[in-house]
């Protein structure tokens, strides 16, 4: 046994935060936080280009091939920003939905792409009646002589308007099965439209008679979900891995200021009470990495076990908000000042609260893996 | 025991008069944003007018003493007051102001006869509004920590610092503070409570960039501000309690502050969560139909009920003028923490429903919205949680002999 990162990874991780430092660091995570796409054009392509948003693509498509942990180490990097923009959902989302889903053409075709940032990938899944089971995707898809007509509203898209190309999730006519298009975003009828409010880059899309060629189906028709499953339990556990890094940020923030601040004459990090908030801060912390990096490794290892990415999902999501709470009852006043930066991840743990499913749900599927 | 007001015929004509009274003088368009950041200027004006008018009727502040320009009214007709502002969704007073909740009581108890004669009219009639201006960048929780210097010269005293967190969008007439008047005194004997108009030169007041600001009891502030202070010069006479007894003055407030004025509010956080999930369907079926979905809201439910009556116990306590002990701050405390539970709840109940406030998709006007951050930052303004128990354990006498005693309030 040996929990350690390998050398490798390692490397791997301080080229992550020496790209945190340069491209994403507070001042910049200010401005990104107002913008439409989450990050700059330049941090977007410099990701490209060192191969973060192909590290899941094969190298046969133009990836690096990586497993899953090496992309974890550096997606939690990017949490600890938390640097917005489309990174977890094109290139690690979207890249495994292509390679589960796809046919060889279409990996060929999408998977360079994306790996080079070209393509801007997110998933169009969740709808008015909000949720993750397949039953929630009613959307419909008519038939036509050269493939599809999509109409309909998917609701609460990840990177909906920063996203080139949406992987929708619909039910055709002629199949019970949910089956996944690739439409393009830019097409006529299609319309994404950013949500506002306490969460970021979550956006609604209308889709009013929008044609889809055949030949965008991704795989079979009505044989969707199966390799959605697949992509989800891969890339479940980096976005966990992502809110880990969120975590240890505001963790290791707050343990500062509880040395710095000093308030009836002694740091507060004195006061008991402080302490527990920043005990219970930790417990989260480590109860997130330690799940999500096991689930990791046995996905790494060909272990395959959904209970152990449930777990992940629903501890993490909920560690990192926990960690938000506890470090602004640490910080009171400063932590609610926008400048000071806290609130980049309360926001962000909020917004990926729900995402791939939120931990009442990962609660469930974990009594259903049980077998109870 | 009796948990109902019971109206006598008096009362009950009092009420009509109120309801009439209101139908005459409500302005009409009132504004009700979700964020109080929302309330624009005009708004705010015609909310202030509204305060003047009952003001002038002595209910704006019912229980205040007439003499000083309140009500004088008994703690029944400041409820029915209440009761038939509830219905218009307004409470008292129906804009921010801290010189009526808490400012003022500082002066009714430690001001002198003219000090009362000049500053208590203005404020119980609503012509002013009045901001605190305790906490500095170095002194939040240690509030008797202040830095902010006040050295006499002549009948002045001259103010030099700086105040964060306070106050709210579109000024004030009126500021309280605190600052040091002897910078080698021991603590607690060191400051003095100032009175002072917003418009004295020397003051800069620079609006704050916030995750929100929530309601501290009441209509919500809007904007708060960093204020520094630049030779300010306030005349002598403004000084309230004695040079050097300002943290005596301020216990007044703190109490206060720290829960002990009670509240008898609805809390409109509860329904609207009944009808968000009433609205939202998961396949055919209404999300509330959902047995776990009900776990959730009777949970939000159970506690602000709990709320709900350390708060009315707490009026009835102030306004019947007992002796209270941990009371205040445990209605506080309890407010705060299970205000943040609530919030996460309804994240679990509603999903991401619960954090848009998106024209199309928001199912409460934008209340869900706001309360997902505003139940973050109500853990700080007044004391935090942790302050709150830390006077609770003094009251309680945890752990030693004699109890702490209560701030003054009569
Ligand atoms: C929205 C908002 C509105 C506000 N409105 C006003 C206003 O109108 N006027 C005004 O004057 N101020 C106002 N404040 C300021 C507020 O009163 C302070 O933020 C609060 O008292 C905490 O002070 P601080 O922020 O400096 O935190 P600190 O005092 O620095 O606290 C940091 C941490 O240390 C803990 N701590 C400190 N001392 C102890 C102790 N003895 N034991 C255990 N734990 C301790 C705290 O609980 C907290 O967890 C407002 C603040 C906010 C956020």
């Amino acid at each position: 046994m040996d929990l350690s990162l390998t050398e490798e990874q390692r490397l791997l991780r301080s080229a992550a935060r020496d790209f945190m430092e340069r491209e994403a660091a507070k001042e910049a995570l200010l401005e990104f936080e107002q913008s439409a796409f989450g990050c700059s054009d330049e941090a977007w392509q410099t990701a490209a280009d060192i191969g973060w948003l192909g590290m899941l693509v094969p190298e046969e498509y133009g990836g690096s091939g990586s497993s899953l942990t090496d992309a974890a180490v550096v997606y939690e990097q990017l949490g600890a920003g938390p640097l917005s923009g489309p990174f977890f959902s094109s290139g690690v989302l979207g890249a495994l939905t292509v390679y589960e889903a796809g046919s060889d053409e279409q990996r060929s075709h999408w998977l360079p792409r994306i790996a080079g940032g070209r393509e801007i990938v997110a998933l169009a899944l969740t709808e008015p009646s909000y949720g993750w089971e397949p039953e929630r995707v009613r959307m419909r898809a008519q038939p036509t002589d050269s493939g599809y007509v999509i109409s309909g509203t998917k609701l609460f898209v990840h990177d909906a308007t920063a996203a080139t190309t949406l992987i929708c999730a619909v039910r055709c006519r002629d199949s019970e099965g949910v089956t996944l298009m690739m439409v393009d975003a830019r097409a006529a009828g299609v319309t994404a439209r950013p949500l506002t409010g306490f969460m970021g880059w979550v956006g609604e899309v209308t889709f009013e008679d929008v044609e889809v060629p055949a030949d965008a189906v991704l795989g079979e028709v009505g044989d969707g979900w199966r390799p959605l499953q697949a992509a989800f339990q891969k890339a479940a556990p980096i976005l966990c891995a992502y809110k880990v890094g969120g975590a240890q940020s505001v963790f290791d923030v707050t343990l500062e200021y509880s040395r710095s601040r000093i308030q009836f004459g002694t740091p507060i990090g004195r006061f008991q009470r402080v302490q527990d908030h920043i005990v219970e801060m930790v417990n989260h912390l480590d109860a997130a990495r330690w799940t999500t990096y096991e689930a990791l490794w046995k996905l790494d290892a060909g272990r395959s076990d959904p209970t152990s990415v449930h777990l992940a999902k629903a501890v993490a999501s909920e560690g990192y908000y926990q960690a938000c709470n506890h470090s602004h009852e640490v910080h009171a006043g400063i932590g609610v000042a926008r400048e000071y930066g806290l609130t980049l991840h309360t926001r962000m743990s909020r917004t990926l609260y729900h995402c791939l499913g939120d931990p009442r749900f990962h609660r469930r599927r974990i009594a259903q893996t049980l077998g109870f | 025991m009796d948990f109902e007001p019971r109206y006598t015929a008096e009362q009950q004509a009092f009420r009509r008069e109120v309801k009439s009274w209101l139908a005459d003088n409500l302005p009409d368009g009132l504004e009700f944003p979700a964020d109080s950041e929302d309330l624009s200027y005009g708004g705010y004006l015609q909310l202030r007018e509204l305060g003047r008018r009952l003001g002038s009727k002595g209910w704006l502040w019912p229980t205040a003493p007439a003499e000083y320009g309140g009500g004088g009214l008994s703690i029944d007709h400041a409820i029915v007051i209440e009761e038939e502002l509830d219905g218009f969704d307004l409470s008292l007073p129906p804009y921010y102001d801290s010189g009526g909740r808490l400012g003022g009581a500082s002066v009714l108890v430690w001001g002198s006869q003219d000090q009362k004669d000049h500053f208590l009219p203005p404020i119980f009639r609503g012509e002013v509004r009045t901001w605190q201006l305790l906490t500095e960048p170095g002194a939040g929780s240690d509030l008797a920590g202040v830095q902010m210097s006040a050295v006499r010269d002549g009948d002045d005293y001259v103010l030099n610092g700086q105040k964060i967190y306070v106050g709210s969008s579109h000024g004030a007439e009126m500021l309280w503070t605190i600052a040091r008047t002897d910078p080698n005194g021991a603590r607690h004997h060191n400051l003095s409570w100032f009175m002072l108009p917003t418009d004295s030169e020397g003051i800069t007041i620079q609006p704050m960039d916030l995750l929100i600001t929530s309601g501290e009891g009441g209509a919500g502030t809007g904007t708060k501000n960093t204020i520094f202070f630049d030779d300010v010069r306030v005349p002598a006479f403004n000084l309230i309690g004695g040079e050097n007894s300002g943290w005596q003055v301020a216990t007044t407030h703190l109490e206060l502050e720290h829960g002990s004025g009670g509240a008898i509010r609805r809390n409109r956080m509860v329904d609207r969560l009944f009808e968000c999930a009433a609205q939202l369907r998961r396949g055919d079926e209404p999300l509330s139909a959902d047995p776990e979905i009900q776990d959730l809201m009777v949970d939000v439910f159970v506690e602000a009920e709990i709320s709900r009556l350390f708060g009315l116990r707490n009026y009835w306590m102030r306004h019947t003028g007992q002796k209270m002990a941990h009371e205040g701050p445990q209605h506080s405390l309890y407010r705060k923490q299970s205000g943040l539970r609530a919030a996460e709840t309804m994240l679990e109940a509603l999903g991401p429903y619960a954090l848009t406030n998106d024209p199309r998709w928001d199912l409460s006007d934008g209340h869900m919205e706001v309360f997902q951050r505003s139940s973050i930052v109500a853990m700080h303004p007044g004391g935090t949680a942790e302050i709150q128990k830390v006077i609770m354990a003094r009251r309680l006498a945890i752990g030693r002999q004699t109890r702490e005693q209560a701030g003054r309030l009569e």
